[in-house]
C-alpha cells in the first residue's frame, strides 16, 4: 500500500506520544526511586534519577524494615512468582484436561457441562469471594500457598479457547494415534500437548499476569507477612507513608513498584516470542 | 497376510440413518480389493469398519477367521492411510513412522532398521529428519504409507490416498501403491470415487450404492457384465448410453426410437420395456452409411488420442456419446449413421435396473 510521507509522519507521532504517555509514569517513578527520600519531600516527582539507586533498591530487597512489615520485598517478590506461576500453571493444566475430556469423549452431559463451565465466567471471584473464604478456610488452608493458588485454578476462559483449539485439529489424527496403538493419555500427551504449545504460551502469559496482579484474594487469604505478594506490599508501603511523623517513604515506595512491574513485563516479552513463532509456522 | 470376511456387516447410526445394508464379501489373502460409488455410497463407512473406528451394528467382520467386531483398532493389525495423511505435524517424518513401533514396545535398534528400510523402499531417506510441513504432498504421502508399512500389518487401508495430489502425481503414485502391493503381498482395502483408480489398482472390484455392494468382481467383469444400470453408468468414462427401447414379439430383437430395430444375441422375453445400454466407445461409424441408427452431431470434444463426439438421436433427442479413436473432424448437424455390434447391448430391467 502506498503511504504518503504526511500519512507516516502522522502515524508515527500518533504511536509515538501513545508510546510516551503509557511509558512516562513508570519512568517518574523510576526516576523517582533513585533520590533520597528528603529531596524527594522536598522537590516532588523527578523527570531525571538520582545517585541512590543501589541504596533504595538494596534497602528494599535485603531489609525488611524498609517495607515497614517482616519481609523483604525479595521474599514478596518470591511469594508473587509462586501464585503467579501456580495459578498460571493451574490454569493451563486444568482447562486443557477439562476441554480433552469435553470434546474427545462423547459422553451425554458434555455439552450442558461445558455451558455450566462457560457460564461461571459471569461469576468472578468477587462476586463469590465469601464463600470461596469459607471453603479455604475450612479446609485450613488460610495462609498457605495451596489457599492461595487452588481455589483460583479453574478458568472457563482457558477451556472455552482449549475447547475450540482441540476442535479445529483434524479427527484423522486422532484416528491415526488410535491405529498407531496410542490410548487417550498417550494421545494428549504426544500429540495434543505439543500441537498446542502456542496456545499455552498465550494463555500462560495472560493468566500469569493476572496472578501476578491478584490483589483482594491475598489480601483477604494471608495475614502472616510472610505470604504476602508485592502487590499487597505495595499497599502496605503507601499505607505506611505517612506514619511516626517522619518523612515519608517515597522512593522506597516508587522501588517497590518498580520492581512489581518487571517480572510480569519479562514474561510476555520473553515468551511473546514463542507465541509469534507460533503463530508464523503454523502447525496441523 | 491375511483373509477379510464380513457377514451382513451393517452400520446404522444412533439417528436412525442406516449407512451399510448387510454386506457379505470375502477378501483373499493378498488381494487388491477397491470400494468405488459415488459420495455418500458408505464406502468409506465401510472401511471405517474394517478399521474399527466405527462400530458394527449388526453382522461379522473377521480378520484372519477371528472375529474383530469387539476388538480395538490398534489391535486389529491393520494399518490405514488416510485422504488428508494425517501426519503428526510436530514430529518429523522418522518418528511420524517410528510412532506406532514405540507403542507397541519394540526395541530402538528394531525400530530403527524397519523405518530406514521402510524410507528405502519409499525413497524417502533424505527426508526422514525434515517435518511433514516440509515436504511436498506426493512425498506425504509416502511418509503416511510409509508409517503403515513399518508395522508390517496383515491388512492395508487406504482411504481415498490420492485424492489430494495433482493429476499428474495421482497417475505416479497409483503406480507405486500398485507396485508397492504387489512387492509386500499384503492384502488391502482401498477407497475411491476415481474409477480409473478403481479399475487399475483393483484385484477386485466392489462398486456400492446406497450402503449396498451392487456389483462385485474383477474390473474387467464388470465393465463387460455390469449386474445393474448403476454400476454401468458408474464405471467407464464417458458413461454409458442408455436408450429405451422394447423387446420384440420374437425374443431376438429390440426396439428403440421410431422403429429401429437391433439384433440381440440372446433370447429375452417378449414384449417387455427395457433399458438399451451401449457403450461410446463399442459405437462406431458405419463406412457406407448404412448403419443401424442416425444422429446429428450436436458437440465434439478433441482428447488428441480420441475424439468425443456428442450426438441427438432420434425424435425426442436422446444424447449419445461416441467414442473415436485419433482426431477426427465433425461439422455440427451432420448425420452420421452408426453400427451397434449385437454382443455389446446391455440390456436392464426398467423397474429394478437389474441386467437381463
Amino acid at each position: 500500500m502506498y503511504q504518503s510521507k504526511w500519512r507516516i509522519f502522522t502515524n508515527h507521532t500518533i504511536l509515538i506520544l501513545g508510546s510516551l504517555f503509557m511509558i512516562m509514569p513508570v519512568w517518574i517513578a523510576f526516576a523517582s526511586s533513585t533520590h533520597t527520600r528528603e529531596f524527594i519531600f522536598q522537590n516532588g516527582l523527578q523527570f531525571w534519577p538520582g545517585g541512590h539507586m543501589i541504596e533504595n533498591y538494596g534497602a528494599i530487597l535485603f531489609d525488611p524494615s524498609a517495607t515497614k512489615g517482616r519481609v523483604t520485598a525479595l521474599e514478596m517478590l518470591f511469594n508473587s512468582m509462586v501464585l503467579g506461576l501456580g495459578f498460571a500453571i493451574g490454569k493451563v493444566i486444568i482447562s486443557m484436561m477439562a476441554a480433552y475430556a469435553i470434546v474427545y469423549f462423547r459422553f451425554k452431559l458434555a455439552v450442558p457441562l461445558f455451558w455450566v463451565i462457560f457460564s461461571t465466567l459471569l461469576l468472578p471471584l468477587e462476586v463469590r469471594i465469601v464463600p470461596s473464604y469459607e471453603v479455604v478456610a475450612n479446609l485450613g488452608l488460610l495462609n498457605s500457598y495451596t489457599g492461595l493458588i487452588l481455589p483460583l485454578i479453574a478458568s472457563a476462559t482457558g477451556t472455552f479457547f482449549f475447547r475450540q483449539f482441540y476442535r479445529s485439529v483434524p479427527d484423522e489424527l486422532l484416528e491415526a494415534a488410535r491405529l498407531d496403538g496410542a490410548g487417550p493419555i498417550r494421545f494428549f500427551i504426544d500429540i495434543l500437548v505439543p500441537l498446542s504449545v502456542t496456545m499455552i504460551a498465550a494463555i500462560f502469559i495472560i493468566m500469569f499476569v493476572v496472578g501476578w496482579n491478584q490483589y483482594l484474594w491475598p489480601l483477604l487469604m494471608t495475614t502472616d507477612d510472610q505470604l504476602y505478594t508485592i502487590v499487597i506490599g505495595i499497599k502496605q508501603v503507601y499505607n505506611s507513608l505517612y506514619e511516626g511523623g517522619q518523612i515519608p517513604q517515597f522512593p522506597k515506595a516508587f522501588a517497590l513498584t518498580v520492581m512489581a512491574t518487571i517480572p510480569p513485563v519479562l514474561v510476555v516479552v520473553i515468551f511473546q516470542r514463542m507465541f509469534i513463532k507460533g503463530l508464523v509456522e503454523t502447525e496441523k | 497376510m491375511a483373509t477379510v470376511t464380513l457377514k451382513q456387516a451393517e452400520k446404522t447410526y444412533p439417528n436412525g440413518y442406516k449407512a451399510i445394508h448387510g454386506i457379505d464379501l470375502a477378501i483373499q489373502d493378498g488381494e487388491f480389493t477397491v470400494l468405488v460409488g459415488p459420495s455418500g455410497c458408505g464406502k468409506s463407512t465401510l472401511l471405517r469398519m474394517i478399521a474399527g473406528l466405527e462400530s458394527i451394528s449388526d453382522g461379522e467382520i473377521s480378520i484372519d477367521d477371528k472375529v474383530v467386531n469387539k476388538v480395538a483398532p490398534a489391535d486389529r493389525d491393520i494399518a490405514m492411510v488416510f485422504q488428508n495423511y494425517a501426519l503428526y505435524p510436530h514430529m518429523n517424518n522418522y518418528d511420524n513412522m517410528a510412532y506406532g513401533l514405540r507403542n507397541r514396545g519394540y526395541s530402538k535398534a528394531d525400530i530403527d532398521s524397519k523405518v530406514r528400510e521402510a524410507a528405502r523402499i519409499l525413497q524417502l531417506e533424505d527426508h526422514l529428519e525434515r517435518k511433514p510441513r516440509q515436504l511436498s504432498g506426493g512425498q506425504r504421502q509416502r511418509v503416511a504409507m510409509g508409517r503403515a508399512i513399518v508395522r508390517q500389518p496383515k491388512v492395508f487401508l487406504f482411504d481415498e490416498p490420492l485424492s489430494n495430489l495433482d493429476a499428474k502425481l495421482r497417475v505416479d503414485m497409483r503406480l507405486e501403491i500398485k507396485n508397492l502391493q504387489q512387492r509386500l503381498g499384503v492384502t488391502s482395502v482401498y477407497v475411491t470415487h476415481d474409477q480409473v483408480e478403481a479399475m487399475t489398482l483393483a484385484d477386485r472390484l466392489i462398486v456400492m450404492n446406497g450402503g449396498v455392494a451392487e456389483q462385485i468382481g474383477t474390473p474387467i467383469d464388470i465393465y463387460e457384465k455390469p449386474a445393474t444400470k448403476f454400476v454401468a453408468g458408474f464405471i467407464g468414462s464417458p458413461a454409458m448410453n442408455f436408450l429405451a427401447g422394447k423387446i420384440s414379439g420374437d425374443c431376438k430383437h429390440v426396439t428403440i426410437g421410431e422403429g429401429v430395430r437391433l439384433d440381440l444375441d440372446h433370447d429375452v422375453s417378449a414384449d417387455q420395456t427395457v433399458t438399451v445400454g451401449i457403450r461410446p466407445e463399442h459405437l462406431s461409424i458405419a463406412a457406407d452409411g448404412q448403419g443401424q441408427i442416425n444422429a446429428a452431431v450436436r458437440m465434439v470434444e478433441s482428447l488428441g488420442a480420441e475424439t468425443l463426439v456428442y450426438l441427438d438421436f432420434g425424435t425426442d433427442a436422446n444424447n449419445v456419446t461416441l467414442r473415436l479413436q485419433g482426431t477426427q473432424q465433425f461439422v455440427k448437424g451432420e448425420k452420421l449413421s452408426l453400427t451397434i455390434p449385437a454382443d455389446k447391448i446391455h440390456l436392464f430391467d426398467v423397474e429394478t435396473g437389474k441386467r437381463i
